[in-house]
């Protein structure tokens, strides 16, 4: 079984965009990270700190209690207009002003979260082994030095793609994006906060993958 | 000057910069994020580099002008400085900022002023090279020519 064609067909059959949330107080790394990861056709929510990292997985969550309701009734394409969509990918710094990307991490992985099986992925300019370790113990799937390249981000397509072949049950539903599939929306801020920046891109050409074993562990340069 | 004349004074002057080690791979990078959808990326980015950075070095200052230095703050705000620069690929002035967080872990105000100086020269550099590099483009996009995509041949 090829992992990236299948990668490939599903992301065509169900037309998914990859809904990755970015923490970093930095704005350049913010701009540069939504770049990158819109060139591995992914969704980004960027934030600018861990509690609104944590501000704006609750309020999914209460928009998911809202719709769950109407899910088997409402298309997919409502969901999606609506601006819900799951975060299948965390990357957070970790330096940050008041909680750390690590605390951030703590969060997420806490017993009983609910986002605890949410993939996150921590960014660090400074190679600290010891940080590293800290973190992979705490959950982290991976940790990435600074400045992130493109090459980077194919790391993270395993983790994405986990979502995908083991989805839930508001992913499942067939997705019919219909005429939408080549228009990029709108960028639309969130909760009035300047620093919250929710942009969407759709596919515009199916990326071409590596072929590429499943790669897991540190990246320690 | 005709159009090829400025895509070879341009390309020429590019390789200078990361011969110097002004620029590094990172900023080749940026270059090679810039495409017909983000046609204006690396001046965006550059842009925002410099508004942060002008602050940050502003911040520093003061804080080194305090009666009790904060190093630790400084040191912060150096780290900030460091870790922007090395996003845009301004090699000199991230190298700057590391010998700066030496001086800080030293508490030494009179090397910190030395260290800020340091960046702020380089600093001063990149940017005085980057606006000439930003308007060597622009000349040869208003003659109708298409800035080449660099690439890292030596």
């Amino acid at each position: 079984m090829e992992l990236h064609r299948d990668f490939a067909d599903t992301q065509q059959k169900q037309k998914q965009h990859f809904h990755v949330l970015a923490v970093d107080d930095s704005l350049i790394e913010r701009k540069l990270l939504e770049r990158l990861l819109a060139e591995s056709s992914c969704k980004v929510t960027c934030v600018d700190s861990g509690d609104k990292a944590l501000e704006y997985l609750s309020l999914l969550d209460s928009q998911e209690i809202e719709y769950s309701a109407d899910l088997s009734s409402s298309p997919p394409s409502a969901q999606e207009e609506a601006g819900y969509m799951k975060v299948n990918l965390i990357m957070t710094d970790y330096s940050m002003p008041g909680m750390s990307g690590y605390d951030l991490l703590k969060r997420v992985k806490m017993q009983g979260s609910s986002w605890k099986d949410i993939p996150v992925v921590v960014m660090s300019s400074e190679n600290v082994p010891s940080r590293i370790s800290m973190c992979m113990e705490e959950g982290a799937e991976e940790f990435l030095l600074k400045p992130l390249q493109l090459s980077d981000l194919k790391k993270l397509q395993p983790h994405l793609l986990k979502s995908l072949v083991h989805p839930t049950e508001d992913i499942s539903t067939s997705n019919d994006h219909g005429s939408d599939d080549n228009k990029i929306h709108d960028i639309t801020t969130l909760n009035d906060s300047d620093n919250v920046l929710v942009s969407e891109r759709k596919v515009m050409s199916p990326e071409p993958l590596e072929r590429r074993p499943k790669i897991n562990g540190l990246l320690v340069v | 000057m005709e159009l090829g004349q400025m895509q070879g004074r341009l390309a020429e002057y590019t390789r200078s910069l990361y011969m110097e080690g002004i620029l590094d791979a990172q900023f080749l990078q940026l270059q090679q994020l810039q495409d017909e959808s983000n046609p204006d990326f690396v001046v965006e980015v550059v842009s925002l580099f410099f508004e942060d950075s002008e602050k940050l070095l502003n911040d520093i200052a003061r804080a080194l002008d305090q009666q009790s230095v904060d190093f630790k703050r400084v040191d912060a705000h150096v780290h900030q400085l460091k870790g922007s620069s090395a996003s845009v690929g301004a090699q000199r002035v991230k190298d700057a900022c590391v010998a700066f967080r030496n001086c800080c872990e030293e508490q030494n105000v009179e090397g910190c002023l030395r260290c800020l100086q340091q960046v702020k020269q380089e600093h001063y550099l990149v940017k005085n090279k980057l606006e000439t590099l930003f308007r060597l483009e622009q000349q040869i996009v208003a003659a109708g020519g298409s800035v080449p995509m660099a690439e890292m041949t030596f």
